[in-house]
């Protein structure tokens, strides 16, 4: 059975996730443990923007398994 | 999940005209980086008159200088030591030394952040998941981890995609064949010539049958081997594996991927890179398949020192055929097909040392080595083919074949020298195969075997 892909809402649930990290590793930065993490997960973060997110905010995301053409 | 085709189901399968408005969009966004955060971007574009602002159109994209390596090399050593003004961020966000190798010259230092350093590894995993790498592979990794970028990203992508790694580095050949053959593993990555060289390792030296190994697939990089059919069959043929070709740069990153319908080429990574074919005398871009040109190249999210429209000097040409596999990223017919500082004239004719490696690997009675000499007899261009005869193989029974062939590929004529098998010279890693004693540069010497 194929998945039905909803961009749009990947695309929200990522930027919250870069939302969060940019607020802890701010937050944190006298805790060396916790920002520089941080800093390392939204170069992850970064990934995942060029993946989806990039095409989502050009208006060019649409895919034959997504609901949002 | 696993038996997805696409590693990135929506970049993959985009419709080229899409395609094409991200390709310009991030081609803007690094230009613009480039230009506020780096003196020698600046000065390139300031000198050419030309701005970010200026670039409206797809079409405008080739009014932007092109980069060379000769001027990477000069501003090496500079500040920021030891990377130069053309970095564009400070020196505390660089988390990654590389080096180029210094095959055509002084090396080239390579500075990355941690989030180019990602992103090579993201670009590795469109390259694995094309090629089949799943969870369940143990990836067998045989090159030296150091200075140089070889495989490394490859190693990080198949732990992203959630592989077994085994990384084989200080280990000689024969430790190598021998972890191989104890952990089972199932796939590797090296160079056409080492993984040529460790199949005749195995079988010469140890006794083991490569094929009977669990290998069942093998990315190359760094030399064309695997686009060059006969040399590809080789490799399959001794490890009874799938072999899959893959170019990347140091300065570049890996922008083009042979996928599991091995459609005779690679696949560029149209959404990672953009790349430009320019004629070699013209510098007209070319679109039109079936026409060779040098590339020009641009990574299109690489930040610390971002590579804008790089004169790789690699010979490619737009494939006319898509692949059956659906992706919408253009394929290269026959993967890199040389470099320009290697194809040269004699005798005024091209000579392409990939289309002698083609003849030389096709005749069954040769062994994997060869080398070409290109010198002068007098004011006579003059070629020598050095070749091995493998054991109980007698010149008679390949000459007339070799000669042939030879004549109808690259329409010259060459002094052929036979050698026992062994002989020539053997490689780990990028091999050294073709010599121009014409040139001046005195470090291209002919070895005698």
């Amino acid at each position: 059975m194929k998945t039905v892909l909803d961009l749009n809402q990947l695309n929200d649930n990522i930027l919250k996730i870069k939302a969060l990290l940019i607020e802890l590793e701010a937050s944190a930065s006298s805790f060396p443990a916790l920002s520089r993490n941080s800093k390392r997960a939204l170069a992850s973060v970064k990934m995942m923007e060029l993946n989806l997110c990039d095409l989502v905010t050009l208006g060019l995301a649409d895919h034959p398994l997504s609901s949002n053409p | 999940m696993l038996d997805q085709e696409y590693w990135n189901p929506v970049l993959e399968t985009l419709p080229r005209e899409k395609l094409k408005i991200l390709q310009f969009k991030k081609f803007k966004q690094i230009l613009t980086w480039a230009y506020t955060r780096s003196k020698f971007h600046k000065a390139l574009y300031d000198k050419a008159g030309l701005t970010p602002d200026d670039i409206r159109s797809f079409d405008d994209i080739k009014k932007i200088p092109k980069v060379e390596k000769s001027m990477m090399r000069e501003i090496q050593n500079k500040d920021p030591f030891p990377y130069g003004d053309a970095l564009c961020v400070p020196l505390e966000e660089v988390s990654v030394f590389r080096q180029t190798s210094g095959t055509t010259g002084q090396p080239v230092y390579q500075p990355d952040t941690w989030q180019d350093w990602e992103w090579w590894s993201e670009c590795w995993s469109f390259i694995l998941w094309a090629q089949g790498y799943r969870p369940s592979d143990r990836v067998f990794l045989p090159f030296g981890y150091n200075i140089f970028v070889a495989f490394w990203a490859g190693h990080y992508a198949a732990e992203k995609l959630g592989c077994e790694v085994v990384p084989g580095g200080v280990l000689d050949t024969q430790s190598r064949i021998l972890k191989i053959r104890e952990l089972k593993a199932t796939a590797m990555m090296a160079t056409p010539t080492y993984v040529l060289n460790m199949a005749d390792v195995a079988k010469n030296k140890m006794g083991i049958d490569p094929a009977t190994l669990s290998i069942n697939k093998i990315t190359c990089a760094g030399e064309p081997g695997a686009g060059i059919p006969s040399t590809k069959r080789r490799m399959e043929e001794a490890w009874g594996a799938k072999v899959f070709d893959h170019s990347g740069a140091t300065e570049i990153g890996a922008w083009s991927y042979e996928c599991r319908k091995q459609p005779c080429g690679m696949h560029v990574n149209e959404a990672m890179f953009l790349v430009e074919i320019e004629d070699l005398e013209t510098g007209e871009i070319i679109e039109e398949p079936g026409r060779k040109g040098k590339m020009v190249i641009t990574a299109l999210d690489r930040v610390a020192q971002p590579c804008i429209r790089f004169d790789s000097k690699d010979i490619i040409e737009w494939d006319s055929e898509s692949c059956s596999c659906g992706r919408s990223f253009r394929l290269i017919r026959g993967g890199v097909l040389g470099r320009a500082d290697d194809i040269t004239k004699v005798k005024g004719v091209l000579i392409s040392p990939a289309a002698i490696e083609e003849v030389v690997r096709s005749i069954d009675g040769l062994g994997d080595e060869f080398e070409v000499v290109v010198d002068k007899q007098g004011d006579v261009d003059r070629i020598k083919l050095k070749v091995e005869l493998l054991p109980e193989i007698t010149q008679l029974s390949v000459e007339n074949r070799l000669k042939d062939q030879l004549r109808l590929k690259t329409n010259l004529g060459y002094q052929i020298e036979y050698y026992d098998y062994g002989s020539l010279p053997r490689y780990e890693a990028k091999a050294k195969r073709f010599k121009d004693l014409r040139k001046k540069d005195t470090a291209q010497k002919e070895v005698r075997p």
